[in-house]
């Protein structure tokens, strides 16, 4: 069972005397630490090991010593038996800390590695450090509110949690939203799609030690929130989707920003595809490297771009049809290779559909109202419902139930990011400690959704 | 008072009391927004008793606390002896050091993204010195908190901006720093990194705009300006009063 060692066992076991004094009164004697200090300098001015055997007992004891630096302090006392398996370490093992700061992990994820040599052997992830109580504060709100307050989760796409509410609201209401907002509802969507599949592109290459593909996915992005900040008001955090419509028709400076975007969307994807596809370093670090088989897939709830890279072509948008999505003609990319390099290729196929669609909702965009009649003060009967669409990440849900007041009564969200993440345990070990980030960051993940 | 010590709902009396009213959020007793929000630094320690220059008192678990000893205010960790040198170099390194922030990549929420953005090909930062967002904090001069700060992530923030050496500046960007923006009434938010920092620039907006974001590093810098010289005298606690 570990337990806090590492604080009091080496000052003890360095005293000159002998005496063994806590660590608080070690820190504090200056005699103390002055001795302490000598101690350190001969041991670093020991001459160094000619050979490293496992035999050698002078080489354990080096161990010994320097295995506080490797002890873990887990973030509570240990309270399962799988917590205290990871927590004990075995010969030769160490551990290493990565995150919640992390330049590459995609937010604030910690994970702890249990490291042999290069090798993963173990993985505990530790979640919540986004946690912000959203599902809470969303129950607290007007029906209209939670619209914008489930809009910082997947802060990266958030018009596709405004539609998994707002579809769950309109049917505990019986709304009917008029053809025109619905293809508005799928043009928007699909533009934060490339964004969001673009910007992934970005940061796997980054993940990988590629600057470059970053700029050029950023240009992508400003692009596309600039034009949809022309239409909404806001760069990220839309606000757009209503219950029965949308808020606002297009304008004119949307249309023209599309319309400039639109004639360069297909050239600019495949030169930025082509910045990856035909490198060296990033197709053989991301090839073979993090194999989800489609059993674990199927078995851990995982969805979207993960799932169909593993070769289950599941999409929300065609198992479960809503909005226009039937009337449209786009195609489910799929692969059997389910590494890397197949997540990322699905996603950057992904990028092309939704261009295909962005053209067809152009081209058969409806004239009418862009919202429904509603009264001023919705109360929905009481009653449950469930609205789930294809988010870039998988399939994103929102569980509401009703109690009749003007309040959701239970808001859940069901997050894809959260269920993409949970195989990561059992993808990195083996791999190596250079690999971790290429496999957690073709998952995608966004802490936001995560940790809600 | 540890983090988890905090009720948000306020006492028995005043949850009792509005049930009885048929609320559905109990009242706030006077205050309990407002408590200071501690942070014991519990969880990471050095393991090496001579590191940090011994480790600073245990006792002291607030930065609110360190601000008032007259620990926090030794520089000899860089000039030794010489800690009259300071006062003077610094005037003119302070000309420099506002010419070229470097800011560490401690990305939190949403806001970090349009950090990003504003490191990147369109906005460009690097265009006035801000460019090289330091992944170290041993190597970087501004912390740009971007992003919704929770109670759980407070720990390890303010572990990052201990570990930045002097001078150092602090930027809250984005509303849920600045104040708590739309998660003030969040049970799990730290409504304000002024609660646990000082701070130097505010960027409100949810979540501003890469101009914000560059308009304020230049505020900072025409700050780092004017404070020159004096940079030792500024808060190294909280900037919030205790019973605001």
């Amino acid at each position: 069972m570990p337990t806090r060692q590492r604080a009091t066992q080496p000052d003890g076991a360095t005293q000159p005397d002998g005496a063994t004094q806590p660590a608080h009164a070690a820190r504090t004697s200056q005699a103390a630490r002055a001795s302490q200090a000598a101690t350190a300098k001969a041991q670093r001015q020991r001459p160094p090991e000619q050979y490293r055997s496992d035999d050698d007992p002078r080489i354990m004891l080096d161990r010994e010593v320097g295995a506080d630096l490797f002890e873990p302090i887990p973030p509570y006392p240990v309270r399962t038996e799988r917590e205290a398996e990871f927590y004990t370490r075995g010969d030769g093992e160490m551990f290493l800390n990565v995150g919640p700061h992390h330049p590459a992990t995609h937010g604030v994820l910690r994970l702890v590695l249990k490291l042999s040599g290069e090798q993963v052997v173990d993985v505990d992830p530790v979640l919540g450090y986004l946690h912000r109580g959203v599902e809470k504060i969303c129950e607290n709100s007007d029906y209209y509110h939670v619209i914008d307050q489930v809009d910082p989760l997947e802060y990266v796409s958030s018009l596709f949690q405004e539609w998994a509410a707002v579809l769950a609201f309109e049917q505990l209401m019986d709304v009917e939203v008029p053809p025109r907002a619905e293809y508005i509802r799928v043009l928007t969507s699909e533009l934060l799609r490339v964004s969001s599949h673009t910007l992934f592109m970005g940061f796997l290459a980054l993940d990988l030690g590629g600057l470059a593909p970053i700029l050029y996915s950023f240009i992508e992005r400003d692009e596309i929130v600039e034009m949809l900040a022309a239409l909404t008001g806001a760069r990220m955090l839309f606000n757009y989707f209503r219950i029965g419509g949308v808020n606002g028709d297009l304008n004119h400076e949307f249309l023209s920003r599309l319309g400039d975007w639109m004639s360069r969307a297909a050239k600019q994807t495949e030169a930025n595809t082509g910045l990856l596809n035909e490198n060296e370093i990033f197709v053989r670090r991301a090839r073979g490297v993090g194999i989800l088989d489609r059993e674990m897939a199927l078995r851990f709830g995982v969805t979207g771009g993960n799932l169909r890279a593993s070769g289950v072509p599941f999409d929300v948008r065609r198992a479960h049809p809503y909005s226009v999505y039937p009337q449209l003609d786009f195609n489910v990319p799929t692969r059997l290779e389910g590494d890397s390099l197949a997540r990322y290729l699905i996603r950057m196929d992904e990028v092309r559909e939704s261009i295909r669609i962005i053209d067809q909702c152009l081209h058969n965009m409806p004239d009418g109202p862009v919202m429904a009649k509603l009264p001023r003060l919705l109360r929905p009967r009481p009653g449950r419902a469930w609205g789930a669409v294809e988010g870039p990440r998988g399939m994103l849900g929102v569980y509401a139930i009703s109690d009749g007041s003007d309040q959701p009564f239970r808001f859940r969200i069901h997050d894809p990011s959260f269920l993409n993440l949970a195989v990561v345990p059992y993808l990195l070990p083996g791999n190596l400690l250079a690999d971790t980030m290429a496999i957690v960051s073709s998952l995608d993940p966004v802490l936001g959704g995560i940790d809600k | 008072m540890a983090v988890g010590d905090r009720d948000p709902r306020g006492g028995k009396a005043a949850r009792a009391a509005g049930e009885a009213a048929g609320s559905r959020l109990a009242p706030l007793a006077p205050g309990d927004l407002t408590a200071p929000i501690v942070v014991p630094n519990t969880l990471w320690q050095a393991t090496n008793p001579l590191a940090y220059d011994g480790g600073r008192p245990t006792e002291i678990t607030h930065l609110r606390e360190f601000g008032q000893t007259e620990a926090g205010r030794r520089d000899d960790l860089r000039w030794g002896a010489l800690q009259i040198v300071p006062t003077k170099a610094d005037y003119i390194l302070d000309l420099i050091r506002a010419n070229s922030l470097w800011p560490l990549l401690s990305g939190l929420a949403c806001c970090a993204f349009e950090m990003m953005s504003g490191a990147t090909s369109k906005f460009d930062m690097d265009r006035w010195g801000m460019f090289p967002f330091r992944a170290s904090p041993r190597q970087s001069d501004v912390l740009i908190v971007a992003g919704t700060l929770t109670t759980k992530m407070s720990g390890p923030l303010l572990r990052l901006w201990e570990q930045m050496p002097e001078p150092k500046w602090c930027v809250a960007l984005g509303d849920c720093t600045v104040s708590g923006g739309r998660y003030k009434r969040s049970y799990s938010t730290v409504q304000g990194i002024d609660r646990i920092m000082p701070v130097d620039v505010y960027i409100p907006g949810c979540p501003p705009r890469p101009e914000g974001l560059i308009y304020g590093m230049l505020q900072l810098g025409q700050l780092v300006k004017d404070r020159r010289g004096h940079w030792d005298e500024r808060e190294i606690g909280p900037t919030v009063p205790d019973k605001i």
